[in-house]
């Protein structure tokens, strides 16, 4: 790469600078257009996505207020529903996780390879496929426990959990391989019992994985749509994708207003958590499936 | 631990309180190999599996095999009861006026405390005693009766007063009295007045058939959920009942022109749309990579703004998107002066997911792309110049295919993620556009798992049979796909 990109720059402007220059800056129009749209719109009245002028004239906040002092839309209900969905999903999903991962990548026990293959196929299995399923099963839990059935955030919770599981140990095992067997072997040596490898050689060192895995998981969470929409029914529960959604849906027309200016809240604080990890991030993307 | 278990005990409880089996058996189960586990010496490897076991168990294994049974089953709109509550509403929607449109003359009261009706057969002049067990006939003499000679009243029968007989409401409509043998029943219509009803259907037990009792004909089982005409074999009687049948659902894919032909339009469009969409997104993202490794001005800036796609939240991306492409007020629109219906010509619709997911996708194709570039070693390319190679062959020839290798599992990844991109095709086109006036139910976007939600749960006709085993098609795809990926990788057998 030095020596390659040492001697290019030397001669400026060839055909092959104009044109790299060029590629970046389109993309860059196309990358920033809908975001400067949605920007715009969230400070003016129209209620429509676009802009004729590309100049914003006046800005309003009323998009803004209709979020916040609106009773039919209790926007800050949706963004306490869906951190609370997301962060419990995220930390519990990764201390199960990790457990049943550390189990596939250090012991030997009968079953393990099937396993594995098992979790292979578990994790490519998209929850929502079996969406019929799964309905009719949180019904007759509801007749039971309400507090974990159908058209409760508990419910909803342990069906995310079941869903990031399978793709999280798969994760983890393959970051866990990479930690080297010698730190095991000599912690027990010196006569550790495999709960305190766990918890004190293993725990520590895979912190930073873990919590890249949990963020995954957090932003998966944050974006799902199609279950929460069908197991969350009451307006104050639903999560902000589904709110957000039934600005724009059918049912109640196209109130782009508010809705850019619901997605500008909802996604800052997501681009702050993703920018400021973002080399942790790229790291664990391409850890988990390269090494797998 | 202690903990748990009185949770579980109390959901146990629970259970046993609201007489559910299921979950009484699924508690205890739990409860005790969660003890097992927790207590006894031996099996330390699931002291850290069982916690994701049960989870995944529950809420993935289950699921999953209930999948693969409702895919056996004629399980849709119209056949969703069991049998037996299947007959018992075609025996009592069966219910008909009889032939001669027989009426009666009524009057309410109560005999013995149960209510009764005195009934006369306003052409006969024959006279009744009714109740919800049985209807007798009453003999010349043994009544009194008014003008008309409709009997109003008889031993022991004590007629409702105005005010009773006025307050009555929905008691009435629960009298139903059958005549002996199972003729027909009398429904009272009015206060005053009822008519008799024969069913159009009787059952037979033993040759498990229907009988039209006016027409005569047979309606048989036909092992498919339905009772039908023997004699014309598409003469089905609604409702019908969850029925086994097997593979049919699977062979309909196949077989039946009417599933066929749509099904066959979204599987090649799904592979089609998987294959573009990430070959599309690699490019961009690989050249992206390759034109930011050098040096170039403003590279951070760049950087910080392309990987913007993939920071904000896809789902809000996609409606974003949606709002841009409107017809009449949309961005798009707007920026270029036209008045394109976008989502309405399916070439466009197909156009604009694959832009849309281009822009969600380039960033992550363009990190990992830079991350392999970087992974490639120095010494190759140092090599490969003091041998005479220019950067352009040093980059063809040695940097390109090493990072296809380093990538192809993410690209594979990508592919199996991009062919149940359900968000992208249900938020961005609904599936659509879609030719409803010629009764088309799948759309020029959609794709499989979008197809099968329709099939599940949207419109007029559901079909859970039929979604299952599409899901089922899917998951076998899928399955196979990442199995072979994994396989080529090798890490399977990689134990450390």
């Amino acid at each position: 790469m030095k020596t390659q990109s040492s001697k290019k720059p030397r001669k400026p402007l060839t055909k092959g600078r104009i044109f790299s220059h060029l590629f970046v800056w389109v993309l860059i129009l196309f990358t920033v257009f809908p975001i400067y749209i949605v920007i715009e719109s969230s400070f003016n009245t129209t209620g429509l996505l676009s802009t004729n002028s590309f100049i914003p004239h006046g800005i309003s906040l009323s998009n803004f207020r209709i979020l916040f002092h609106d009773p039919a839309v209790p926007f800050s209900h949706w963004m306490l529903n869906s951190f609370i969905l997301a962060t419990a999903n995220s930390i519990i999903s990764v201390f199960v996780g990790a457990a049943a991962a550390f189990a596939f990548s250090r012991m030997k026990f009968r079953g393990r390879k099937t396993g594995l293959q098992a979790l292979l196929l578990v994790q490519v299995f998209p929850s929502f496929l079996a969406i019929a399923a799964i309905y009719v099963m949180m019904e007759r839990i509801y007749t039971v426990f309400p507090s974990f059935g159908l058209g409760s955030m508990g419910g909803l919770l342990l069906i995310y959990l079941g869903g990031s599981m399978g793709v999280n140990v798969w994760l983890l095992r393959g970051y866990i391989n990479t930690i080297p067997m010698e730190l095991d072997e000599a912690a027990r040596i010196d006569g550790a019992s495999t709960t305190q490898i766990y918890w004190l050689i293993f725990f520590p060192l895979a912190a930073p994985v873990l919590a890249v895995t949990a963020l995954l998981t957090f932003i998966g969470t944050f974006n799902e749509f199609i279950l929460a929409s069908i197991f969350l029914t009451n307006v104050g529960q639903r999560t902000v994708a589904v709110g957000l959604e039934s600005f724009v849906g059918a049912a109640l027309g196209q109130n782009w207003g508010p809705f850019a200016a619901g997605s500008i809240l909802a996604s800052i604080p997501l681009v702050a958590l993703f920018l400021s990890l973002q080399r942790f991030i790229i790291g664990g993307l391409t850890q988990g499936a390269t090494k797998g | 631990m202690a903990v748990v278990d009185a949770f579980l005990i109390w959901m146990f409880l629970a259970a046993v309180s609201k007489h559910s089996g299921v979950i009484q058996l699924v508690t205890a189960i739990i409860f005790l190999i969660v003890n097992y586990v927790y207590f006894a010496k031996k099996p330390v490897p699931f002291k850290f599996l069982t916690p994701g076991l049960i989870l995944m168990v529950l809420f993935i294994l289950i699921p999953v095999i209930y999948t693969i049974t409702m895919s056996a089953f004629n399980f849709q709109t119209g056949n969703e009861v069991s049998k037996d509550q299947a007959i018992t509403a075609l025996l009592a929607n069966g219910l008909q006026p009889d032939a001669n449109n027989t009426n009666y003359d009524m009057v309410l009261g109560s005999k013995g405390g149960v209510m009764t009706a005195l009934l006369t057969d306003t052409q006969t002049k024959k006279s009744f005693i009714g109740n919800n067990s049985s209807v007798v006939a009453l003999a010349p003499g043994s009544f009194a009766a008014n003008a008309n000679g409709d009997a109003v009243s008889a031993p022991g029968f004590t007629p409702y007063t105005a005010d009773q007989a006025a307050n009555l409401g929905d008691q009435i409509n629960s009298l139903k009295m059958p005549l002996p043998g199972g003729v027909g029943l009398i429904e009272p219509q009015t206060e005053t007045s009822a008519s008799l009803f024969t069913e159009e259907y009787t059952y037979n037990s033993k040759a498990d058939t229907l009988t039209n009792t006016s027409t005569g004909l047979v309606y048989k089982d036909n092992g498919d959920g339905n009772f039908e005409l023997s004699s014309s074999p598409h003469t089905k009687l609604y409702p019908g009942w969850k029925a086994f049948n097997g593979f049919s659902n699977y062979l309909h894919l196949l077989d039946n022109p009417e599933v066929r032909g749509p099904f066959i339009g979204v599987f090649i469009w799904t592979f089609c749309f998987s294959i573009i969409t990430v070959l599309m997104m690699f490019a961009v993202g690989l050249l992206l990579a390759i034109i930011l490794d050098q040096k170039i001005a403003l590279k951070r800036f760049y950087r910080s703004i392309l990987i913007l796609p993939y920071a904000i939240p896809s789902l809000m991306s996609i409606l974003i998107w949606r709002g841009m492409f409107q017809t009449q007020y949309g961005a798009v629109n707007t920026l270029f002066h036209t008045h394109i219906d976008f989502m309405d010509s399916p070439w466009f619709a197909k156009g604009i997911v694959l832009i849309v997911n281009l822009w969600l996708g380039f960033p992550y194709f363009y990190l990992i792309s830079s991350g392999a570039l970087q992974a490639v070693p120095a010494e190759l390319s140092e090599a490969a110049s003091i041998d005479g190679a220019n950067p352009a062959q040093i980059l063809r020839r040695i940097k390109l295919p090493l990072v296809l290798q380093i990538l192809s599992p993410l690209l594979i990844a990508s592919f199996a993620f991009n062919f149940n991109n359900f968000n992208l095709i249900y938020l961005l086109t609904g599936g659509g556009p879609t030719d409803v006036l010629h009764g088309k139910f799948a759309g020029g976007t959609d794709i499989l798992i979008t197809y099968t939600y329709k099939t599940a749960f949207n419109g007029n006709h559901q079909d859970f049979g039929m979604a299952s085993a599409i899901s089922m098609v899917i998951f076998v795809i899928i399955g196979l796909i990442s199995l072979w990926s994994i396989r080529r990788a090798n890490v399977l057998d990689n134990n450390s």
